[in-house]
């Protein structure tokens, strides 16, 4: 019995120690995190939209989503993240598109798990000196209707296109796949509103 | 009483059993591999001009160098005329895709012989195919170079450098069957020509030097594995005689999977290795995101070799069953 | 029984003789796992250096108000205690940092070097020596992370530490930032050091073979001293 409640006792003093000290840092923590979190998705925004001035976020939707404007107030377009299956594991991206959707504006990659030195290359090959950004480059001012589509070893020919990274197609598609599928889910909210 | 004077050049050598007998040395067979791949070598010539032979003399020379280089620095005898680390080499830049580098080439055949085969021991105690390991070093390495499919000499028109395999899975176009018979298609420097692979293979299972159980296992499994997804969608899945000439199938049959020391040594276990060869790849083709893996299917059924060996060992005389 | 042992010597053993990953091979999930660069090796290792220590530190000095039943749970809710430390500290003012290593982090709980030494040396030494000892295992991990990463780092991209080495037409074999290559590295070098070591302890073996034959003869050419 002794023994019993000797060990309780011992437990529950790390225990509390324990949950003290840590609430006192996350109370110090936590906003910090939430800062830094904030100020990505600012810089993510106003990179895929680089007109932009202000943005604000769409209320009552199931996704985020950020509307975007000018210094006098004028809808430039959309902010979305949105994600989707790579070739290994999720990957989120920004997505800027312009008022109408018809136009891609900016990328960026928020997070991937591809297969470092081929499907990390959707965020920066290393191997391309003059232009490490080259593939997530290439989708300032993509056409998104029809919808974008992807060729392999060959320059694209029209403007919905995007050259394929060698070695790397699937990761290439998904990122395309995800653009497609985020704008086919803005256009059916702008159907819905309109 | 007699005297019982010791001879010392007379040597008295114990191994535990099974004593394997053969009327074939390690060596002379080696060298009979060699000559049944010269068809490969000649249609790889052919087919994508004498850089190739290039390829081949840099893989056998590095092959031997590191395997000499490993035997002297840990102090043992130098075997390299025994003709394995020459078979090894070959065998590496015959499974490299044409024009592929040199430097690269070098580094999967110091690859294959160091981690492949001496890392273990030496000849005969490698669970791999040590020309294997060195490609899959090579795949994991530069994937990007070793897809790269120059297209051959004498290509017809509209045939593209991708290989037939991967036209089928990624674009579904098929390739045409007398093509790839003669090899006029793209792929590694060795495995296009079905014809070469065969008179080469053929001829090591009649002079004796591989045993027909695992190729004609190997060729039973992908007609009857093939054939069933064939048989239950022939638009998604091709059909089982497009399987057995694309890729390295052929090559790998007669030429990997046969190998000696990775391969098992009862005749049900040959079997089941053959067969399961062609069931992980006929998995690998139809349902896995690269469109070739003999090279991986083989492999993986190296791993399995001992335990197939240990539960197929036949019943010793007088043991009860 | 550690009386014997210098205080220095604590801190040393790790370095090297009982080096956690190349000697102990513990903590081989992160080993292998978060050293594609050299940066994340030594992030790696100073992150559980940080919770080894200060869990050997409060391990030592409560260990014998701890009831043995419970001691592992109780180590355990220690160990957790600092590992949420670092991880909200890294998320808080490294998180470029905390991306990179992902769920690596919160994964140092269950590393086995940790957990190890509390029971094999914290819960027995004092704190002193406990803390050496903790140094110096987290000394010897840093070593062995920063040599495994920095090597993938070498022939997976061609840099160390972000500078380039390699000269500019170095293809990067990319296998080595793969998970293959970790394997390949870590068997490699622990061969390597094995063989090594085991060359060393031969030849000390012999030297000392050699001066027992020495004092033998000695004894024998001088029986009647010895008496």
């Amino acid at each position: 019995m002794k023994t019993i409640i000797h060990m309780l006792v011992t437990l529950s003093v790390i225990g509390v120690i324990s949950g003290g000290v840590l609430s006192q840092l996350s109370g110090w923590a936590d906003p910090l995190i939430a800062e830094h979190r904030q100020r990505e998705t600012e810089a993510a925004i106003f990179e895929v939209q680089p007109e932009a001035k202000k943005y604000e976020k769409v209320e009552d939707l199931a996704f985020d989503l950020y509307k975007v404007t000018d210094e006098e107030g004028n809808e430039l377009g959309y902010a979305l993240p949105y994600e989707g299956n790579g070739f290994q594991g999720k990957i989120r991206l920004m997505v800027g598109v312009t008022n109408d959707l018809g136009k891609v504006v900016g990328l960026r990659v928020l997070e991937q798990v591809e297969t470092p030195g081929l499907g990390t290359k959707i965020v920066t090959d290393p191997s391309d000196k003059a232009n490490p950004e080259w593939f997530p480059g290439q989708f300032n001012g993509v056409i998104t209707s029809p919808l974008i589509t992807v060729v392999k070893n060959a320059k694209p020919s029209k403007d919905s296109e995007i050259m394929a990274i060698t070695g790397a197609t699937i990761s290439s598609k998904a990122v395309v796949d995800i653009i497609n599928s985020g704008i086919k889910e803005l256009r059916s909210l702008k159907g819905e509103a309109n | 009483m007699t005297t019982i004077t010791a001879n010392p050049s007379y040597k008295l050598e114990f191994a535990s059993s099974p004593h394997v007998h053969s009327r074939w040395s390690t060596k002379r067979a080696m060298w009979m591999v060699v000559i049944a791949l010269v068809p490969c070598m000649i249609s790889a010539v052919l087919f994508y001009g004498f850089y190739q032979l290039l390829i081949m003399a840099v893989s056998v020379l590095f092959a031997v160098l590191t395997e000499a280089a490993v035997k002297y620095f840990r102090k043992r005898e130098i075997t390299i005329g025994d003709g394995s680390a020459v078979i090894t080499g070959l065998l590496l830049a015959l499974i490299v895709p044409p024009n592929f580098s040199l430097v690269f080439t070098a580094l999967g055949a110091v690859v294959a012989i160091g981690l492949g085969k001496e890392i273990f021991g030496g000849l005969g105690f490698n669970i791999f195919n040590p020309a294997l390991v060195g490609r899959a070093f090579l795949q994991a390495a530069f994937p990007v170079q070793i897809t790269t499919w120059t297209v051959p000499n004498y290509a017809v028109e509209g045939v593209t450098s991708a290989t037939p395999l991967a036209a089928f899975k990624f674009d579904k176009v098929g390739t045409e069957v007398s093509n790839m018979f003669f090899g006029n298609i793209g792929g590694s420097l060795g495995e296009t020509s079905a014809i070469a692979v065969l008179i080469g293979g053929l001829f090591l299972v009649f002079a004796g030097v591989i045993n027909y159980r695992v190729p004609l296992a190997m060729i039973l499994g992908m007609v009857i594995f093939g054939g069933l997804f064939w048989l239950i969608d022939g638009t998604t899945f091709p059909d089982p005689i497009f399987q057995l000439t694309a890729g390295g199938f052929l090559f790998g049959t007669f030429f990997m999977a046969t190998d000696w020391v990775s391969s098992p040594v009862t005749p049900k276990g040959m079997w089941i290795f053959g067969l399961g060869i062609s069931l992980v790849l006929v998995m690998i083709r139809l349902f896995g995101g690269l469109p070739e893996g003999v090279m991986y299917a083989i492999l993986f059924m190296n791993g399995f070799v001992p335990l197939i060996n240990r539960y197929t060992r036949p019943t010793i005389f007088g043991e009860a069953k | 029984m550690a009386n014997k042992v210098t205080a220095a010597k604590e801190f040393i053993k790790g370095l090297w003789d009982q080096n956690p990953v190349f000697k102990q091979v513990l903590g081989m999930c992160p080993v292998l796992a978060v050293t594609v660069s050299a940066e994340n090796g030594i992030a790696m290792a100073l992150a559980t250096t940080f919770v080894l220590v200060f869990s050997s530190f409060v391990v030592s000095i409560i260990k014998n108000w701890i009831p043995s039943q419970v001691r592992i749970a109780a180590y355990i809710l220690i160990i957790a205690t600092f590992v949420t430390i670092v991880d909200l500290v890294m998320k808080a003012q490294f998180p470029a940092l905390s991306k990179a290593l992902g769920p690596f982090i919160p994964l140092i709980i269950v590393n086995c070097l940790i957990l190890g030494r509390q029971e094999a040396f914290a819960s027995k030494n004092s704190v002193g020596r406990a803390v050496l000892d903790a140094l110096g295992m987290g000394t010897g991990f840093l070593i062995a992370l920063f040599l495994l990463g920095a090597t993938r780092e070498l022939f997976g991209t061609g840099m160390i530490l972000g500078f380039q080495i390699m000269p500019e037409v170095y293809e990067p074999w990319l296998i080595m930032i793969l998970p293959a290559g970790a394997f390949l590295t870590l068997g490699l070098m622990m061969g390597f050091f094995n063989s090594y070591s085991e060359k060393k302890k031969a030849e000390e073996r012999n030297t000392i073979v050699e001066k027992y034959r020495q004092a033998k003869r000695q004894a024998e050419t001088k029986p009647l001293e010895a008496n």
